[in-house]
């Protein structure tokens, strides 16, 4: 019969009292100089055991033992019929269980960070319609036009003539049919972009820096790609759970911290997107008749605008490119010439 | 008689935690979320029961039940004010309003909860805080205190501890805080010069570092330059936190507790800054290079320094403590039921 020293208190005061505890005909025994009462294991709380912290078992007038000794605890429950530990208590016991613990954990993180995420976002979006994420980029404009971007300073007839082409190219693809939306931006500079209801942003630079209307075809085609496969909608989905997942992680820490790495992530989907983008707008500008190769051709030129002339790539560069949201305009270029006719 | 106070000990270690954490990351994970609660209650009851005072250890009594009924009013609250912001934005507005205005309530049944399960020697804690006064606390001094261009925020941060503590009983036995605000305001300025000199020591490197890139960004639109300084600056802006907050941590620390008394005894705290750097950064710099696994050995070791740099002066027995009457007990004991934990740290 094994006995258990343990410090009891009666919950009425501070008082401590050492006592022995055994089992003995179905009774939990609790006897010290001034303590002697007997308990049911059934009807006491033992508390599981964490690490080597000591476990308490409490009774229901609010008294209460602390054991230390948590090898003749355990040899006592066992005695009592009792299971003398959880299964959890079990798990974290074992460094092997901790192990794979982690195995488990960093396969899931990337199982769900490669496919399940972005099939997840894929899902949930296309179960969105346009004219409820519509609702996103009038908020949006709203909030461009506050200071980031002005009203298009391009004539009238140019803005009207570019808007006809623009629906002759998404004539027969079942795209939402809101209107471009022109705008002057020298913070942003030469660029257009798909927001996540569909909307299409375009800036006077990029309209600009184009030789033909071919080429600023080329870029709504690619920024067509992006609203018709919900590019815009599934990066907002997925990386706000990538940031929610991140901040939860390391936010105790620092939230700042959780930014870097939260981007890092981020721009992999990004670029994978835009990719995707290239591909969708090389397709459709065969398909109207026209040339892929335009759209390559002003990825040129608006990288070379952006960089300045004297820059050489460096280690760094590379590095940076992880970063980047956006593919490298080389790659981007070499993949768009590659598509063939179909 | 214990002349030389009682010191607190903690007992935790880095690898014990560390599997206890992994294993229940795993469960989290595995039930979506939910057993996070059940998670939760595990990690309290393991720093609770490591910490030890006179040969005694405290321990805690949540259930997971009530922290997971908090967990999703603050989920819930959150979800709401995200999803609207980008849609509706005046009715994201309203929600942040209605949430700013329930928040005292929610902090005042927080604290009840944790102070009500949190028992040493078999006595709870409880906390009789009135909402009246949380109110005037959590709600009209803060926004007094922006109105004011923070220069009442010493004088909040002395009347919220002031608050806690001064409502805060073991058993019978009130606590009670005597610090000043003068005393707030001293350490508010001594953080701020320190912040000044930081800022400046930081400013002139910037300038030396990044003044021929910057100027070379801007003539160029360089829109990866302008990144390299994005993250130069990040980086330095990391660097003065870590060095600011365990000094501002460490001094309010001390001066809380060394103005706090359980009836006549009292406690003595000296957390020193250096120290706590010290901790700070090594643990920061090791979560980052480990990705985040030397979390549970780094959350041990600042609790052992922070809970063992904190000792009681006792003015008397320490066996003589009472618990609260049975009936105001069985009034805690009641509203339990109704009560959860919101995680809110202040």
């Amino acid at each position: 019969m094994t006995s258990v020293s343990a410090q009891y208190y009666d919950g009425n005061n501070t008082r401590r009292h050492a006592v022995t505890l055994t089992f003995a005909q179905g009774w939990l025994q609790v006897r010290g100089e001034e303590i002697s009462r007997d308990e049911s294991l059934n009807t006491a709380s033992i508390s599981e055991k964490l690490g080597s912290a000591p476990r308490l078992i409490h009774f229901n007038d609010g008294a209460h033992c602390e054991i230390s000794d948590h090898a003749s605890l355990e040899t006592l429950l066992t005695e009592a019929g009792h299971q003398p530990l959880s299964l959890v208590s079990r798990m974290e016991s074992h460094w092997r269980v901790a192990l794979a613990s982690l195995l488990l954990l960093l396969a899931g993180a990337v199982a769900a960070y490669l496919w399940g995420l972005p099939r997840v976002a894929e899902l949930a979006a296309q179960r969105i319609p346009y004219s409820t994420a519509h609702q996103i980029d009038e908020q949006a404009l709203q909030t461009f036009d506050h200071g980031l971007m002005q009203p298009s300073k391009l004539p009238i007839t140019r803005q009207q003539q570019l808007q006809q082409e623009f629906e002759k190219l998404r004539r027969g693809y079942s795209l939402p049919e809101y209107p471009l939306q022109f705008r002057a931006s020298p913070e942003i500079g030469a660029n257009a972009f798909a927001l996540p209801g569909g909307t299409i942003v375009i800036t006077d630079e990029i309209i600009l820096l184009a030789k033909s209307d071919e080429e600023i075809l080329a870029v709504l085609a690619h920024e067509l790609g992006h609203v018709s496969e919900r590019h815009a909608l599934r990066n907002l989905l997925q990386g706000s759970i990538v940031a929610l997942a991140l901040t939860w992680y390391v936010g105790d820490i620092s939230n700042l911290l959780a930014t870097a790495p939260t981007l890092l992530l981020q721009a992999r989907y990004t670029r994978n997107f835009e990719r995707s983008a290239d591909a969708f707008a090389a397709h459709m500008l065969q398909a109207k008749g026209m040339d892929a190769a335009k759209l390559a051709t002003l990825l040129d030129r608006l990288e070379t605008s952006h960089r300045g002339k004297n820059r050489k790539g460096s280690k760094l560069d590379e590095w940076l490119e992880l970063l980047s949201s956006h593919p490298a305009t080389e790659e981007r270029v070499k993949n768009i010439r590659q598509i063939k006719p179909e | 008689m214990h002349t030389e106070g009682l010191n607190i000990r903690f007992t935790g270690k880095g690898g014990e935690y560390f599997r206890i954490w992994i294993v229940n990351l795993l469960l989290t994970v595995l039930t979506l979320g939910i057993y996070s609660a059940w998670a939760k209650v595990r990690r309290m009851q393991y720093f609770h029961r490591n910490t030890w005072l006179n040969e005694s250890n405290f321990d805690y009594h949540g259930t997971p039940i009530a922290i997971l009924k908090g967990r999703l009013i603050a989920i819930g609250m959150f979800a709401a004010y995200n999803v609207m912001i980008n849609f509706k934005p005046l009715i994201g507005l309203a929600i942040l309003l209605v949430i700013a205005i329930v928040m005292p309530f929610l902090l005042v049944k927080s604290f009840r909860f944790r102070l009500y399960n949190t028992s040493y020697r078999g006595l709870r804690f409880g906390f009789t805080g009135s909402f009246k006064g949380a109110y005037l606390n959590f709600l009209l001094l803060p926004v007094a205190s922006l109105f004011t261009l923070y220069l009442l925020a010493p004088f909040t941060h002395r009347q919220i501890k002031a608050y806690q503590h001064n409502n805060s009983r073991f058993g019978q036995t009130a606590f009670s805080f005597d610090a000043g605000a003068g005393q707030f305001y001293l350490i508010y300025f001594l953080t701020f010069l320190w912040f000044l000199l930081a800022g400046a020591l930081l400013g002139v490197g910037a300038y030396f570092i990044f003044n021929h890139a910057i100027v070379e960004a801007a003539q160029e639109n360089n829109r990866q330059m302008f990144m390299y300084i994005g993250i130069g600056v990040y980086l330095l802006f990391i660097i003065a936190m870590l060095l600011l907050v365990p000094y501002f941590t460490s001094r309010i620390q001390n001066l809380v507790w060394n103005n706090t008394r359980l009836g006549m005894h009292e406690f003595e705290s000296n957390l020193g800054a250096m120290k706590l750097f010290w901790i700070s950064i090594s643990n920061f710099l090791l979560i980052i290079f480990t990705l985040g696994l030397f979390k549970p050995f780094a959350d041990v070791r600042m609790a052992r320094y922070r809970l063992q740099s904190i000792r009681m002066m006792p003015a008397g027995d320490m066996d003589t403590f009472l618990a609260a009457s049975k009936q105001d007990d069985g009034a805690m004991g009641s509203e339990t039921a109704e009560m959860f934990d919101i995680d809110i740290a202040l």
